[in-house]
């Protein structure tokens, strides 16, 4: 291209006091340009950005600027300026003032002042606004003051640090369009710094992905929403399916069982990869022309579209019985005391951890004066041992006690390969009281059953689950009742114009130039 | 959070009483002369007229300003640099030196007073300083230059906290958008930096002018005796002399000549704040 | 250019530095100065620790200042806090009213404040002194809790105590529980700030205190007139006080933060402890030794001269009836007159003839009885007893004597000269600039009446403004400097050449500087006599009838006189001592029966003029 380069950063880097913010940054950005750095917050884009603008300098490397090292220049003599995150737009000067400053300091003759801050004030659609107050403006109206102020100096590169950021989301659209439409009209570089992707989307020419001081893709909107190179750009660009796959060989890809075509090339053999599906790329079929089947698991409607999410893998489930006694608890002669407790399971893995509050919490042991209603302190007293088997554990105050059960299990887990899931739950006993009182049942449920589910590959990664059972807990009554836990399985997010019922079976489509694959993320 | 308006009564009552009441003692003192035990007063303006017909008062009242002036300026000139330079610190060292700062005012005014007498009275470390580069039995003590540096002393650790505060809390990020846009380090300063540390150099001011036209004991103790000024007036008519319907008239003066020249400081203010372009 | 502002900077900073704590590390290192000199150091030694520690009014005024800092900011920061938080959820109208009455005692300067109060106090008969001081320092501490609480309190979320409320808090657990904690910086800043401003007043206490209850700063206006290293002692005590407190805040958070033991609010636990240190300070200080004497838990309130007491006098008074002595200063008779016309009680005082003569006509004296003075007045030397201001001695016992003469440096001044010119010395412009007044309208106006030759009783109006005309003449073309007991010191180190002088103090002078002489001029001069007089609203008379005699007697006389210098009324004493300590100083045995010598008679209209036309010539002065 005919562009010209006109800054290159060099292996730029950056410690705080050690901690290191930038990790040896090459970029390129050419002339009139609107370039994107995006990241969460902490990536050090701005950073970059502050040590283009020559407020911090880099520990290392070369910021060339027009063929010249900038990197230990002052700001002052930079010619590039910024917008700074909350304007910093100078309080004890009217917007003409705030404007005027940088040509004051170059002492230009006030006619020229006049003319180019009031052409400024047209770009920015404030025309007669001069003398305002700026602390009494809006937060749009201080943004283009601020926009203005910067860019009146002609400068041939505009630093722009999350100036949307504490503008509500009106307002913010409205910037988006308003900032793009400055910079198509001056022709200059815009280097625009947000953690918002669609802030970056809508905007951008050239968008650069960063984390944790590194970049992870430079590209055009368009090239990063379908190309993303990992997981990390595609999640963090816009609502995907991502799922873990293997490429068996160029241009085939399997996953979830099923061996898909694909375009892509140039991986190893059986080389595991992330894979990503847009929703707005899956077409949803009658079951026969189906690449995949599934069913409808829910169906929301979007304004443009309905989002449709599509079970093709089952979920796992795993059903515990729940023992529902009478009343649990025993009173002191006097009446004075009253102590209840529960029997409960126990997962022999877990004993290592297990102390006398920790059973108090398992057996929900309590004590209390019926009187008062003051809380009294247990003490416990058990025969439990790191064996399975049938213990008992006696919990007691100073004037009664109660003696419990702890049954010592394997605990049981049930595995989900092909979700990549495992769940594993405990039966449970309770009283009809406490069942009756609980306010928020199913996270009880979940709770007392000790029910968890994980990812297989990543065993702190926990996985939602849902309940059933078939009881009326206004109404029940001593007895023992199933309670089943599951999770959702695979599920595809499916972006479509068309309705479709809730539980009904689909095939899902898509062409094999929709499918993306990526590297694995290193770590 | 109504439920607590009824918390702030009694303090209405007292303040009243201890607060307002004696400034309307002052005041109603001021405009009676003292009768007998028919008439126990009667109405006058002539203490007023007395002070202000009497050049020798006027001179007074002047001088008291002058020299106000003279320590606000001088606490200027050495309080914005140093308070400048410590808003530059680091902050943990800042706050060293807020504390360095702070120390002295913690420990008695007259007690801090009084230790210069020593210093500056003949063959004190001041004079035998002086004589060493040549100047010859210079004794400062009981001079206007001696009152000088007490009211310089006792007052100047309120100007450099009052400027401080307001430089360390400026928003860095203003100075960084006034590099940016092409200032350097001198025009920030004169354009940026110094117009909005204003406030906080008004309240210095204020902190500074207000005890510096009244004080009477740095006078007394580092002027002398025939070191007079409105303070001393003030306290000789109620201490010594015993005319306190006059001292009354003479404080109410003060006051309200205090009140005028803090309006005219603000006022002052505003405008440079404005017109700063 | 970054660097060279950052050294101008550092330079800057050092200085100011320097300057800071110059005086306080002078204060420091004179304190151990063996001698009397505050500019030349001879030696480390102890000793002004010593007479701090034995002198009653230093400790008592270090107690009363800490006291009284406690009290009030405990009391201003509990209202301050209590008020900030009703006003927050009261009317507009209230919390404007309020914030303009707070501004009061913040913009106004602190003198104006000051007679404020002082003018309630009297106006409504509250009796001035520990309480007086008290309430004004709470008042005056109040607005600046009130203003460091109230930001705090209004960046609080407003829903705050009502959430706490609705969670079933009553509105005081909402208050204690929820808002205090969320508002305590604001309430130790506040507190902090209280503290500061109440240890440090001057002004304030000045005017409200009364009875002889002094806080530090009084106590140092009072004696700073003449050389007391001892001031210099107590005052770095209070240094070492204050600094450590502050060590203790400022170090305690971090001590915390490397030992993080248990949780807690650091700054509340160092505040604790700060006072619980300066309370147990206290009371190591001033821990009370009642032991059974016949006056054993009473108080006697004297009020005296300045300088005008021996060294041991007052201990072994207190050793010999186990009662305490407190004892109030005054500089000039007026000053006392307008405390005691004000009705401000104490149970002794030291005036002077004419002033004895004024209370006595204003009924504000008691009758001595006889029976119990008559043992005392029978030692006096009849130079002091039955003279015209008191007649057979009903109401006073004389105290010191002396006269007004000049004190002259020998070896600038001639004899001659003095016997020549006489008063008319001081306005010999050969000694301009070389010459020190007594800030007295009574002892001017008597030099500058003798020097014009008239009578210094004079009522004729036209020889008091002549008078008045013959000491502008002085201020203005000599340049004098006007002083009180600095001139003691002043001159016994020579600083000037001339000085108009009471004998007594002249005394010391010659006593310490061997070049000094007093002369007292044939124009004549005033000879007076200070008196112990009871007042009528004396609260312990008999503890006052006991001091009269003890001061009296041979051992209090002699301590008085010989420590003082002043001439003893004991007429042992004062022959003793014209032989013994003070031989060959003539200033110590005043002129007897010479014609043109007279004594001072009160007058009030010509008191009144005079006082006025003194404060002219000083205004003058102070213009010139």
């Amino acid at each position: 291209m005919e562009k010209k380069k006109i800054i290159e950063f060099k292996n730029i880097t950056k410690d705080f006091d050690g901690q290191v913010v930038l990790k040896g940054i090459d970029l390129d950005i050419y002339e009139n340009e609107f370039v994107t750095l995006l990241g969460p917050s902490g990536c050090g884009k701005t950073t970059l950005l502050r040590i283009l603008g020559g407020f911090i300098e880099p520990s290392g490397g070369q910021v060339i600027f027009d063929g010249q090292d900038i990197a230990k220049l002052p700001p002052y003599k930079r010619e590039l300026n910024t917008v700074f995150q909350k304007y910093a737009l100078f309080p004890h000067m009217n917007v003409y003032d705030n404007i005027a400053f940088g040509l004051k300091i170059k002492k230009m003759s006030k006619d020229v002042i006049d003319q180019k801050v009031m052409k400024m004030l047209k770009l920015i659609g404030l025309e007669g606004y001069e003398k305002k107050n700026v602390t009494l403006m809006s937060g749009g109206q201080q943004q283009r003051v601020a926009i203005a102020r910067a860019l009146v100096n002609e400068p041939s590169v505009l630093l722009l640090d999350e100036p949307l950021g504490a503008l509500d989301l009106k307002l913010r659209k409205e910037m988006q369009y308003e900032l793009k439409r400055i910079q198509q009209e001056v022709g200059i570089t815009f280097i625009f710094v947000t953690h918002d992707q669609e802030e970056a989307l809508t905007m951008s020419d050239k968008i650069v992905i960063m984390k944790d001081g590194e970049i992870q893709q430079v590209g055009s909107p368009e090239d990063i929403y379908n190309e993303p190179v990992n997981r990390y750009v595609a999640s963090f660009i816009g609502e995907s399916n991502i799922l873990p796959a293997v490429m068996l060989e160029d241009k085939k890809v399997r996953f979830d069982d099923i061996t898909f075509d694909c375009v892509d090339v140039g991986y190893k053999e059986n080389e595991n990869v992330d894979v990503i599906i847009r929703p707005e790329d899956i077409d949803i079929v009658p079951v026969e022309q189906g690449k995949m089947t599934g069913t409808v698991e829910s169906v929301l409607f979007k304004g443009v579209h309905y989002e449709v999410m599509v079970e093709t893998v089952p979920g796992t489930h795993v059903t515990v019985n729940m023992h529902v006694r009478k009343h649990n608890e025993v009173t002191s002669e006097d009446g004075h005391e009253k102590i209840s407790a529960n029997d409960f399971y126990l997962d022999i893995e877990d004993m290592k951890d297990i102390d006398d509050k920790e059973i108090i919490a398992r057996a929900d042991a309590q004590a209390w004066n019926p009187q008062s209603d003051e809380y009294l302190s247990i003490k416990v007293e058990t025969n439990l041992k790191e064996e399975l088997g049938e213990y008992s554990v006696t919990f007691s105050t100073g004037k009664t006690s109660i003696t419990r059960k702890i049954w010592v299990i394997d605990q049981r887990v049930i595995k989900n390969k092909k979700a990549n899931e495992a769940i594993s739950a405990f039966n449970f006993f309770k009283t009809v009281d406490e069942i009756k009182e609980s306010m928020a049942l199913d996270t009880d449920l979940k709770l007392w059953a000790n029910a968890q589910a994980w990812k297989l590959n990543d065993e702190n990664q926990a996985v939602d689950l849902s309940v059933d059972y078939d009881f009326d807990e206004e109404n029940i009554k001593e007895g023992v009742y199933k309670v089943t836990f599951w999770t959702t399985g695979r599920v595809f997010k499916i972006h479509t114009t068309d309705y479709v019922e809730e539980g009904k079976e689909v095939g899902l489509t898509f062409f094999p130039e929709d499918i993306h694959v990526m590297e694995k993320m290193g770590f | 959070m109504k439920k607590f308006s009824k918390l702030a009564y009694p303090y209405i009552i007292w303040a009243l009483l201890m607060l307002l009441l004696p400034m309307l003692l002052i005041g109603f003192y001021s405009i009676i002369r003292p009768g007998n035990d028919i008439v126990p007063f009667t109405m006058t303006l002539e203490y007023y007229k007395k002070f202000f017909t009497d050049k020798d008062f006027l001179l007074v009242l002047y001088r008291s300003i002058v020299i106000a002036v003279k320590t606000t300026i001088i606490c200027l000139l050495i309080g914005y640099p140093v308070a400048y330079f410590i808003s530059r610190c680091k902050e943990k060292i800042q706050n060293i030196l807020i504390l360095c700062i702070t120390l002295p005012t913690w420990i008695n005014m007259l007690v801090r007073t009084y230790a210069w007498i020593g210093i500056l009275s003949k063959g004190g470390l001041v004079s035998t300083i002086l004589a060493f580069f040549g100047f010859e039995d210079v004794e400062l003590l009981y001079t206007e230059t001696a009152v000088l540096i007490g009211m310089v002393y006792n007052f100047l650790p309120f100007m450099i906290l009052q400027i401080n505060t307001s430089l360390s809390k400026m928003d860095k990020s203003l100075l960084e958008a006034s590099s940016d846009l092409g200032a350097d380090k001198k025009q920030t300063f004169i354009r940026v930096v110094f117009p909005l540390s204003l406030p906080g150099v008004v309240s210095g001011i204020t902190l500074v002018f207000l005890p510096a036209v009244s004080s009477f004991f740095i006078p007394k103790l580092l002027g002398g005796g025939e070191f007079f000024l409105i303070g001393n007036v003030i306290e000789n008519q109620f201490i010594t002399v015993g005319e306190w319907n006059f001292g009354s008239a003479i404080a109410i003066i003060m006051a309200f000549l205090m009140m005028f020249l803090m309006m005219l400081v603000r006022k002052l203010e505003n405008r440079t704040a404005q017109k700063e372009d | 250019m970054k660097k060279e502002k950052r050294i101008f900077g550092k330079i800057m900073m050092a200085l100011v530095t320097i300057f800071f704590y110059l005086p306080i590390i002078f204060m420091i290192v004179f304190s151990f100065n063996d001698s009397k000199s505050l500019t030349h150091f001879t030696g480390f030694s102890l000793r002004w620790y010593q007479t701090m520690l034995k002198s009653h009014d230093m400790m008592e005024s270090l107690y009363v200042t800490i006291a009284i800092a406690l009290l009030a900011t405990i009391i201003a920061t509990i209202v301050g806090t209590i008020t900030a938080i009703g006003l927050s959820s009261s009317k507009k109208i209230l919390r404007k009213l309020v914030t303009q009455i707070n501004d009061f005692p913040l913009m106004n300067p602190d003198i104006v404040t000051a007679i404020g109060l002082m003018l309630l106090f009297i106006t409504f008969k509250v009796e001035k002194g520990f309480v007086t001081m008290l309430l004004a320092h709470i008042a005056f501490c109040i607005p600046y809790v009130i203003l460091s609480v109230t930001p705090k309190i209004r960046s609080l979320d407003p829903n705050l105590a009502d959430a706490a409320m609705d969670l079933g808090a009553t509105p005081t657990q909402a208050l204690v529980k929820v808002i205090i904690p969320q508002i305590m910086p604001g309430i130790i800043s506040g507190a902090l700030i209280a503290f500061t401003m109440s240890f440090d007043d001057f002004i304030i206490s000045y005017f409200t205190t009364g009875k002889g209850v002094k806080n530090l700063s009084i106590m140092v206006y009072t004696m700073s007139k003449r050389v007391k290293p001892s001031i210099n002692a107590i005052s770095t005590l209070v240094v070492v006080l204050i600094t450590g407190a502050l060590l203790i805040l400022n170090l305690w958070p971090m001590y915390r933060e490397k030992h993080p033991k248990k949780p807690g609010n650091n700054k509340k636990t160092a505040i604790v402890s700060v006072i619980v240190v300066c309370v147990i300070a206290c009371l190591v200080f001033f821990k009370d030794s009642t032991t059974e004497k016949p006056y054993a838990g009473q108080t006697l309130h004297i009020y005296n001269w300045g300088e005008y007491t021996g060294e041991n006098i007052i201990s072994d008074f207190e050793e010999k009836t186990g009662a305490k002595v407190v004892m109030d200063n005054f500089d000039s008779n007026e000053q006392m007159y307008i405390k005691v016309a004000n009705n401000e009680s104490y149970d002794l005082l030291v005036p002077s003839d004419y002033m004895i003569e004024r209370l006595i006509q204003e009924d504000l004296l008691m009758e001595l009885d006889k029976e119990r003075v008559q043992d005392a007045l029978d030692l006096c030397v009849d130079d002091t007893v039955n003279l015209s201001y008191d007649p057979g001695n009903k109401y006073s016992v004389p105290y010191f004597w002396g006269s007004v003469g000049i004190v002259y440096d020998k070896t600038k001044v001639s004899e001659a000269e003095l016997e020549q010119q006489g008063w008319n010395i001081f306005l010999n412009e050969k000694y301009k600039g070389d010459i020190y007044l007594y800030d007295s309208e009574r002892d001017s106006f008597m030099m500058a009446l003798k020097a014009l030759g008239y009578s210094m009783n004079t009522t004729d109006e036209t020889e008091i403004q002549e008078a008045y005309n013959w000491l502008v003449q002085c201020v203005q073309t000599m340049e004098p400097e006007i002083v009180t007991d600095e001139i003691i010191d002043n001159m016994a180190q020579a600083r000037k050449s001339i000085g108009l002088i009471y004998s007594g103090d002249a005394a010391y002078i010659m006593s310490e500087n061997e070049n000094m002489g007093y002369y007292e001029p044939k124009q004549g001069t005033n000879i007076w006599c200070d008196g112990m007089v009871i007042p009528k609203n004396a609260k312990n008379v008999d503890l006052a009838y006991e001091y009269i005699n003890f001061a009296t007697e041979y051992d209090g006389a002699y301590d008085n006189s010989s420590y003082v210098g002043y001439s003893s009324s004991n007429e042992e004493v004062l022959y003793n001592l014209a032989q013994g300590d003070y031989e060959g100083i003539n200033a110590y045995l005043p002129r007897s029966g010479y014609a043109k010598d007279e004594h001072f008679k009160y007058n009030e209209t010509t008191k009144k003029i005079m006082s006025d036309l003194w404060s002219r010539v000083k205004i003058v002065a102070s213009n010139s």
